[in-house]
């Protein structure tokens, strides 16, 4: 140990940590934590989905009380579970999940979890929204101020939540996968202005799952395999790519066995999906479709890019039957199902891979057997009304098993699941049997990167199988590697048709509109 | 399960805080603790006939809190459910005296069905609001429950009144004793069978049939369910219908059972008791049963106190809201505790 000579504060680490234990049920979350975080430097945390990351950075933030071990803060001790004295020693957290309260608006989320109290305690709304005016101004336009958060759309409400704990003006921040939801754009910006944080000495600890992020913004990086901190933190020069990714899946590394989904498509049929001139009505954050021609056949993955917020949710929506169609038609296996209810259309083999997974692809405080077990319920009024649960009970276990959900039992809450478990949750039930059409939005979203390999090569199983796919994502890469064919979509319209190989040039262009 | 364990000793725990409050507010008011609580005992238990008292209000306690549980196993409010008792009692009454001549099983049979059919009208009209406009419907629930009574009195006071009666309030004939399933004490093993059994298929409905899942999908995340191809409106249509048809039902037993005819305002509280009951018995089926048998014992008891001290009928249901406030409290906070999705209307 070192004695502290001099000026005290630059050896003092921001965050240090001795053997911390986390134990949930059977899990053992945490096992044995020491670390220490330098003072001003950006720290990534890596690792597989449901190694501890969340919990960690609970702990360290005082929303988790350890089992054992102890948190300092700016060299002082944290009594175990305490959020305030976490904050009070200059701490901020981004969640992975959402942590705004839903029913404020956006201004009065920011005014309650703003850092300097006002000396009043009665507000004017007009002051309100002047005094926040600038800070969201990047987020989604002023006019997004008076909206409540429950109806932003996840990327917005994401950005809200990085932008609150940037105008705490704390001294270390926490931030649990930022950058799941952020277009490329909008992370680059992110971790520009970490670097401008860092440089005023603010210590950042940053959970990631791409390591291309890791090299491109982290000072040092520690990796958590099961609970244990197997890694780190080493400065980032100093730890190869290779290095890095072997300490986060470990000595046995998984057998990327892709998922057997039989798609129950007949040979017959080659048109699966098929939208003719549809137009819909905008929604609050989106443009609303204006007249779209699109259709997925058998056999193929259909690409769609674009920017955040041009109509793809519109899109997604209308094909699941959840929002009305104004003008045109959609047609499933052939069949007219523009008017048809959701439930119809799941019975003709769609499946849906929602945009928000917490919200549309889970209920949170049901069961996971139930989660598992939903698509089970609908259309089957002509079979016996009494049902086995212990079935239903097993069948979700070995599909969760298959997709390799880390959970302890089936009656457990959906949301004690970690963030990438869940969307396994969500892939576990639409990836099964009776699937024709899979609309997919965003299916790698915060999966580590082993399952997102698992989730690539399994959209490429099911299409060889002879399903359609249709894949909405942000990602660029991951489009240009699945996608048979890439539409562009810009402000409620298909702009663009690509063919493989892409031209990123011509992509990137027709995203922002430059070809209209 | 150890979750399950803590829920059942907190909500132990607030009934008994419930009645050291009450206790301490009668102590203060100078009535002898001592004395009413041994009231309590003995109108619920010991007396002569008190047993039989208790299960005699456990059974409308029970069928309308099974009505509740339904409803918010779907994240729904029902409380109107003393109007539909009502106006159950009164179509089962409007069929007994309808067909005197008719078959007994048949009348009975007819009766329930006509009960529950008007129960089911009672409380789908407030479902129909929520799942089309998104309405409260705690509001509407408690509104169309005010109306029922009023259908009540008009029937007792107009149309159906005994012209011959003698008593101070509004009463109708009385059916034929043949169509009676009970004497007046109000329990019988036709009755207890009846209730018993619809607890049962109750519970079946909720645990082991695909509506039941459904149900609960709906009742904690709408948004989710729709995504999954559930029709969030028929479902809580579905909700309404069960849960209002449950309430009838108990309006029917009533009548066929204990009460024979109608009196202007009777059973004036087990509407609404049925709601804290539910909650007591943390919205499960079985719970219910408990706490049913338990509110039932202080009905009785409340009827008996006035025999044994000097203690205001009114005195022990200040013990039931001391209850349902707690119990509400408890629940308000767990639901806070879930993501605020289940308590949004299901429309929009
Ligand atoms: N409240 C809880 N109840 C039960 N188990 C839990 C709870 N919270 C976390 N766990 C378990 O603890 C383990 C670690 O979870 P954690 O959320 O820290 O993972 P993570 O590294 O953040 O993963 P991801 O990348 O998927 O977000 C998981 O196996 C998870 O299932
Ligand atoms: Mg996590």
């Amino acid at each position: 140990m070192t004695v502290p000579s001099g000026p005290a504060s630059a050896e003092v680490p921001a965050v240090r940590c001795r053997s911390l234990g986390v134990s949930f049920g059977t899990v053992q979350a945490l096992h044995d934590i020491s670390l220490d975080l330098a003072a001003g430097r950006i720290h990534a945390l890596v690792g597989q989905n449901g190694a501890g990351k969340t919990t960690l950075a609970k702990v360290l933030g005082g929303l988790q009380a350890p089992d054992n071990g102890t948190v300092c803060i700016a060299g002082n001790q944290i009594p175990p579970g305490d959020v305030r004295a976490a904050k009070s020693a200059g701490l901020a957290m981004v969640h992975q999940h959402f942590s705004l309260p839903p029913s404020f608006t956006v201004a009065e989320a920011l005014e309650l979890t703003a850092a300097r109290p006002e000396s009043h305690s009665v507000y004017r709304r007009t002051e309100l929204y002047r005094r926040w005016q600038n800070e969201v101004a990047e987020v989604g336009g002023t006019n997004v101020l008076a909206t409540r958060i429950r109806d932003l759309p996840v990327e917005t409400r994401q950005s809200l939540e990085i932008v609150r704990a940037l105008v705490s003006e704390a001294r270390i921040l926490l931030l649990d996968e930022p950058t799941a939801l952020l277009t490329p754009a909008a992370t680059d910006t992110l971790f520009e202005r970490l670097r401008g944080l860092r440089d005023d000495g603010v210590t950042i600890l940053i959970v990631l799952h791409k390591l291309r992020e890791v090299a491109a913004v982290a000072d040092t990086v520690s990796v958590l395999r099961d609970g244990k901190l197997v890694l780190g933190p080493s400065e980032i020069s100093g730890v190869s790519q290779g290095q890095l990714s072997d300490a986060i899946v470990g000595p046995a590394p998984d057998t990327d066995r892709a998922i057997a989904v039989e798609a129950a498509t007949d040979v017959e049929q080659q048109l699966l999906l098929e939208l003719v001139r549809v137009s819909s009505r905008e929604s609050a954050f989106e443009p609303g479709l204006a007249s779209i021609d699109l259709t997925v056949e058998a056999r193929e993955i259909v690409g769609i890019a674009g920017v955040e917020g041009n109509g793809q949710r519109s899109l997604v929506s209308v094909i699941a039957g959840l929002s009305a169609v104004t003008e045109g038609s959609v047609l499933l296996g052939g069949e007219e199902v523009t008017r048809a209810p959701p439930a119809r259309r799941r019975l003709r083999g769609l499946r849906l891979v929602p945009f928000d997974r917490n919200s549309e692809g889970i209920s949170r405080s049901a069961p996971l057997w139930l989660n598992q077990s939903a698509l089970r319920l609908i259309g089957r009024r002509r079979q016996f009304p009494l049902i086995s649960l212990r079935q239903y009970k097993r069948q979700a276990s070995e599909a969760m098993d298959l997709w390799r959900v880390r959970y302890n039992t089936v009656a457990q809450p959906a949301e004690s699941l970690s963030g990438g478990n869940v969307q396994r949750l969500v892939l576990s039930r639409e990836l099964a049997s009776g699937l024709e059409v899979l609309v997919a939005a965003q299916p790698t979203r915060g999966l580590d990167f082993s399952a997102t390999n698992f989730v690539r090569s399994s959209l490429r199983g099911l299409r060889d199988a002879g399903a359609g796919v249709l894949l909405v994502s942000s990602d660029l890469d991951e489009l240009f590697e699945l996608s048979d064919r890439l539409l562009v979509m810009y402000g409620g319209s298909i702009v663009a048709r690509f063919n493989a190989p892409y031209d990123r040039q011509a992509v990137g262009d027709a995203m922002t509109g430059a070809l209209r | 399960m150890t979750g399950g364990l803590q829920r059942v000793a907190s909500t132990v725990l607030l009934v008994v805080v419930s009645f050291m409050l009450t206790a301490l507010i009668l102590w203060v008011s100078g009535y002898r603790v001592g004395t009413v609580l041994s009231g309590i005992i003995q109108g619920s238990i010991t007396a002569t006939g008190a047993a039989t008292s208790t299960i005699r209000w456990t059974i409308p306690l029970l069928l309308i809190g099974l009505g509740v549980v339904i409803g918010f196993r779907a994240g729904f409010f029902n409380i109107g459910g003393q109007g539909q008792f009502y106006v159950g009692a009164c179509s089962a009454l409007v069929v007994s005296l309808g067909w005197r001549e008719g078959p007994v099983p048949l009348v009975i049979m007819c009766g329930m069905i006509a009960a529950i059919l008007a129960g089911m009208a009672w409380s789908l009209l407030p479902g129909y609001l929520r799942v089309q406009f998104g309405t409260d419907e705690v509001l509407t629930t408690l509104m169309m429950s005010f109306i029922g009574a009023l259908v009540l009195q008009y029937l007792t006071a107009g149309p159906l009144r005994n012209p011959s009666g003698t008593g101070q309030t509004a009463a109708s004939e009385r059916i034929p004793e043949a169509f009676r399933i009970t004497d007046s004490s109000g329990v019988s093993v036709t009755a207890l069978l009846l209730v018993g059994g619809v607890a049962v298929l109750v519970w079946l409905l909720l645990e082991r049939t695909r509506f039941g899942l459904t149900m609960t999908l709906v009742g904690r995340n709408p948004t989710m369910a729709r995504w999954q191809g559930i029709d969030v409106r028929r479902v809580g249509l579905g909700t309404f219908a069960l849960s209002g048809a449950l309430s009838g039902l108990a309006g029917a037993v009533e009548l066929h059972g204990p009460g024979a005819r109608l009196v202007t305002g009777f059973s004036p509280e087990v509407g609404f008791t049925a709601v804290v009951v539910a909650l007591v018995g943390m919205l499960s089926v079985w719970g219910t049963v408990v706490a049913a048998v338990f509110f039932g014992g202080l009905q009785s008891a409340i009827l008996f106190l006035p025999i044994v001290t000097d203690l205001p009928p009114p005195a022990l249901v200040l013990l039931h809201g001391m209850v349902a406030f707690l119990v509400t409290i408890k629940f308000r906070a767990v639901r806070r505790r879930r993501a605020g999705l289940a308590a949004k209307p299901v429309a929009g």
